[in-house]
């Protein structure tokens, strides 16, 4: 039973990383909290829909997905969100307005064109579940500990394996001074986006495939449960934001099941958060505060 | 020839103009009020099905000849399941639009909003499918189609007691008044039988993830899970409980009533029961052609959402058939009503306080497909007035 | 279709004055306020349970907006803990807490909400009208207070805090000390408004106050212009009436509105007549000749 439920949590809070990883590389570089990365994650996961009903191949999904939402993360990185940071004294919370305007525009693009019921993945494993023991686990979360896996790595290697990853860091530390040293922080700007929006709709496939179900709703919850994650996590800090989300999933799962709050579990996230902020105003794993 | 295309022009304009005068003549199009959430993504599949429901209606009724020669216009709008926005479409309906009736396709909170504008307006409303028990309290105008929770949870509890046999409950229910009223009625139901009831999970209606719920489940050992929960919830419940062994039997609500959680939940689903209002396999020719007209128009399975704003025009459709657009003659028309026909089965009276009182179904997955398991018909059951 | 216009204006109202309290927490004193929706429901809830056991109309007003305040006390004290972002973060955070407590908490009326009664003041029993009128009347006395509030001690210190906190402080200016002011303020405002929304409305669920509601005031402030008196009434009315206004749009609403919000940030972000937006230069270049003094103060 403990066993179970600790897997249990394992999985969410996988989910929860691999959901929130995004609005943290977006963080890092623009200090933008991007509510749309939701929008990227809800398009991702119809994407990979139509692809994977079109094909029967999820691979091809998944790629087709994360490379297209990447691709409209820049066209957004380009026409929206930079030229908004570039204005002279820009408040934090003004390109949070922009986000929820597209964030509401996704969500709303997505109804009109794909209609407003539910669609079902129908992702079938070869298994229905294995049964060690009392234990079950089920295909599609060893698919998310796996997919989450590989993504870390692949966002580990770009980040501190390549130029560009460096580059993005040195962004990420001071834009203006790694801007004079020779960095360009367009580039880190733009790597930001694609890996952003790429992540989060990988998460939206992985879901969707988990729950069996789509609808244009999805988001609505990603949106801000991840803005709990990413600050708990640090604030642009990759590793917090694993370490967090992980956290979130073990709270919700043994919280809900152990005791009876007098709170939905999707509040438990920010409860956990106030908490945290009051002990450790920097988050879990941040050195320093962005004014 | 110049003259004689004028003549013909005039001709015509003449014959025209004759149609359009025998048109005056014939009755004013009867504009009926409607509002559901079209636009709030959360609900717009019940948004979609609600409204094309009421257009199905009213395209059903102008086909036939209209009411007493009159078409029927349908005035609808779009509430984002906004009480707000509610608020201004009721003051829209009652002050401006010039509609004889209102028909709420809405839930609870927008549907609670406009009903006391509407009694204070002096406009008949007839709610569809919002659950909130004080919607009818707003006065002797208001009239709803939908259980309560309390009856739709009392016959549940009747149901698991006498037909499954039910000794150790587990509920999962979602954490709105939808959830929370049914549950607590079939928990009395329940210990009035001597079930035990092991755990009771309340889930926000944006939780998706039943995977540690039904795994806490598993470990009780129960026989019978109440899931009183929405389409995705409970497709949730039965694929989970399913997957992880789990071997009971699982009552549902008409919140599960859709073809989308046939959809989701495939194979899983067979076997779950559901409390609503529509039987599939009536005979009555009524039901039968609602599903197949619901289904040539939009090539959709129609739902237990479409199918009581379905019942809510087609009654307020022979109010007016007989007594005209008089509130009050609709009124007393509506609230005499008994045995009477609808798509969800024989509504027999509307109650003091204007709740149709109609047996419950019980209907079953079988093979993909909802199918007829059981019907409660005691009246101490079914006529909310019991529990008040 | 006065009844519809009414009703339009009795919701514009009370969201312009939420607007206005917000806009004294994030554009006075810079604070990233996002969970005004929270204390706006706090107010709502209170006034609704001390009418709904018999409390008097006005009592029940007050009520909501000094419990409201006292919340926002306490959130004013944590603020000072807090850097911009992490303010942020956990005021959604409150919002959405404050959202689940109403819906289980006996008291509020759980899920099913509260049905509240309307008030009859001096025989007159208050609808739409009665509750615009009311709320404009607060409206205007609220600007009143802020004008004056502006050019007192208190404005100028503000001020100087928003530009910058450290030199402020080594100027003497207990930061804190206004800062917590400025929340109390700014969320007993909001409280008072829940307290009149509740009473309008006549019913109230946890729902009313969720965290998109608070986005939806910040907008209005954003998109009228940020730190300005002028900038969140405009806002307050625009975003108001524009559901409504968009009705031809039909299915298309939500697309058009959530267009509409990142078009105005994205050209317009000083807000459609805030500080130095495009309006606001092309109206003082036209009435230059009489020195206006537009630009920086209203």
């Amino acid at each position: 039973m403990f066993i179970q439920q600790l897997i249990n949590a394992l999985m969410i809070g996988s989910l929860y990383a691999l959901t929130a990883m995004g609005a943290t590389l977006i963080y890092g570089i623009l200090g933008i909290l991007d509510i749309a990365n939701a929008g990227a994650y809800l398009i991702g996961a119809y994407l990979g829909y139509y692809v994977y009903t079109a094909t029967g191949n999820i691979v091809l999904a998944f790629l087709a997905a994360i490379v297209l939402v990447g691709a409209g993360g820049v066209v957004l990185q380009r026409t929206i969100y930079s030229p908004i940071l570039a204005k002279p004294r820009t408040l934090s919370i003004i390109p949070l307005v922009a986000a929820v305007g597209l964030f509401t525009m996704c969500s709303d693009a997505v109804r009109l064109i794909c209609g407003p019921g539910t669609k079902a993945y129908n992702l079938k494993f070869p298994v229905d579940a294995f049964h060690i023991g009392n234990v079950t686990i089920l295909p599609a979360w060893i698919l998310i500990f796996a997919l989450t896996a590989a993504l870390l790595l692949i966002l580990w290697f770009i980040l501190n394996k390549t130029k560009l990853g460096l580059a993005w860091r040195a962004s990420a530390e001071d834009p203006e001074i790694s801007g004079v040293c020779g960095v360009n922080t367009h580039v880190s700007m733009a790597l930001s986006y694609i890996l952003g929006y790429g992540f989060a709709a990988a998460a939206g496939i992985m879901t969707g495939i988990l729950y069996n179900s789509i609808t244009p709703a999805l988001g609505d919850v990603p949106s801000y449960k991840m803005l709990a994650i990413i600050v708990l996590g640090g604030l642009g800090n990759p590793l917090g934001t694993v370490v967090a989300g992980l956290l979130i999933g073990i709270a919700e799962v043994f919280l809900s099941v152990y005791t009876t709050l007098p709170i939905p579990k999707d509040a438990i996230a920010f409860v956990v958060l106030i908490i945290m902020l009051l002990i450790k105003p920097s988050g879990l794993f941040g050195q320093k505060n962005k004014v | 020839m110049k003259r004689r295309v004028m003549a013909l022009l005039l001709a015509g304009t003449m014959v025209f103009g004759l149609g359009v005068s025998a048109m005056a003549e014939e009755a004013e199009p009867i504009r009926i009020g409607f509002f559901c959430p079209e636009s709030a993504p959360s609900a717009a599949a019940d948004g979609q099905s609600s409204r094309q429901s009421a257009e199905l209606a009213v395209k059903m009724i102008n086909d036939a000849g209209g009411i007493n020669g009159a078409q029927v216009e349908l005035v609808a709008y779009d509430d984002g399941l906004d009480t707000k926005e509610a608020a201004n479409i009721g003051e829209k309906l009652t002050t401006a639009d010039d509609v004889v009736a209102v028909v709420s396709g809405s839930y609870s909170g927008p549907t609670k909003v406009v009903a006391p504008i509407c009694q204070d307006s002096d406009m008949l409303m007839v709610s569809a499918y919002a659950v909130h028990p004080d919607v009818v309290n707003a006065g002797d105008l208001i009239f709803s189609q939908s259980f309560p929770g309390s009856v739709q949870g009392t016959a549940a509890g009747e149901f698991a007691a006498n037909t499954l046999g039910a000794k150790k409950v587990a509920i999962v229910a979602v954490d709105l008044d939808f959830g929370t009223e049914q549950a607590t009625y079939f928990k009395a139901q329940a210990y009035k039988y001597g079930m035990e009831i092991v755990s009771e999970d309340y889930i926000a209606i944006s939780d998706n993830d039943m995977t540690s719920v039904i795994t806490k489940i598993k470990d009780e050992d129960v026989d019978l899970i109440y899931s009183v929960n929405y389409y995705e919830q409970a497709s949730e419940v039965c694929r989970q409980a399913a997957l992880q062994g789990l071997d009971c039997a699982i009552l549902g609500t008409e919140g599960a009533d859709s073809w989308q959680l046939l959809e989701t939940a495939g194979e899983y689903a067979n076997g779950l029961y559901i409390t609503t209002n529509m039987n599939r396999d009536d005979e009555n020719a009524n039901t039968q052609a609602y599903i197949d007209n619901y289904r040539a128009e939009y090539n959709m399975e129609p739902d237990m959402v479409g199918a009581s704003v379905y019942d809510a025009f087609q009654v307020l459709f022979t109010a007016i058939e007989n007594v005209g657009t008089d509130t009050q003659a609709m009124k007393d028309y509506i609230a005499g009503m008994k045995d009477y026909d609808t798509v969800t089965g024989k509504l027999l009276y509307y109650n003091a306080s204007g709740s149709a009182v109609k047996p419950v179904q019980v209907q079953q997955v079988v093979d993909g497909e909802y199918h007829f398991a059981a019907t409660i018909d005691d009246e101490a059951i079914i006529d909310p007035a019991n529990f008040e | 279709m006065n009844a519809y216009l009414f009703s339009i204006l009795a919701t514009a109202a009370i969201f312009i004055l939420l607007a206005l309290s917000l806009n004294i927490i994030t554009g006075f004193a810079g604070q990233a306020m996002m969970g005004q929706a929270a204390f706006f429901g706090i107010g709502a809830y209170t006034a609704a349970i001390i009418t709904t056991n018999g409390g008097n109309f006005w009592l029940a007003l007050l009520c909501g907006m000094v419990v409201s305040g006292l919340f926002g006390a306490g959130l004013g004290v944590i603020s000072m803990r807090l850097q911009a972002d992490f303010l942020a973060i956990t005021t959604i955070g409150i919002n959405f807490v404050m959202v689940a407590l109403f819906n289980n908490m006996k008291i509020t009326g759980g899920s099913l909400g509260l049905t509240v009664s309307k008030p009859t003041v001096f025989g007159i029993k208050f609808g739409n009208r009665e509750f615009f009128i009311m709320t404009t009347i607060l409206i205007v006395i609220l600007c009143l207070l802020i004008v004056k509030m502006k050019r007192s001690w208190f404005g100028m210190a503000l001020a100087s805090i928003n530009n910058d906190a450290g030199a402020a402080a080594s100027f003497g200016i207990n930061v804190h000390k206004y800062q917590i002011l400025t929340f109390i303020i700014g969320t007993s405002i909001a409280g008072l408004a829940g307290g009149i929304y509740a009473h309008r409305m006549g019913f109230i669920a946890s729902s009313d106050f969720a965290f998109t509601v608070s986005i939806e005031i910040l907008s209005m402030v954003v998109i009228g212009g940020i730190g300005t008196i002028r900038g969140p009434i405009v806002g307050g009315i625009l975003l108001s009436f524009l559901p409504e206004v968009l009705r031809f749009a039909d299915n298309y609403r939500s697309l058009v509105y959530g267009a509409l919000l990142v078009l105005m940030v994205r050209f317009m972000p000083e807000g459609l007549i805030g500080i130095n937006s495009p309006l606001v230069r092309l109206f003082t270049r036209l009435f230059k000749g009489q020195k206006s003094s537009e630009g920086g103060a209203a």
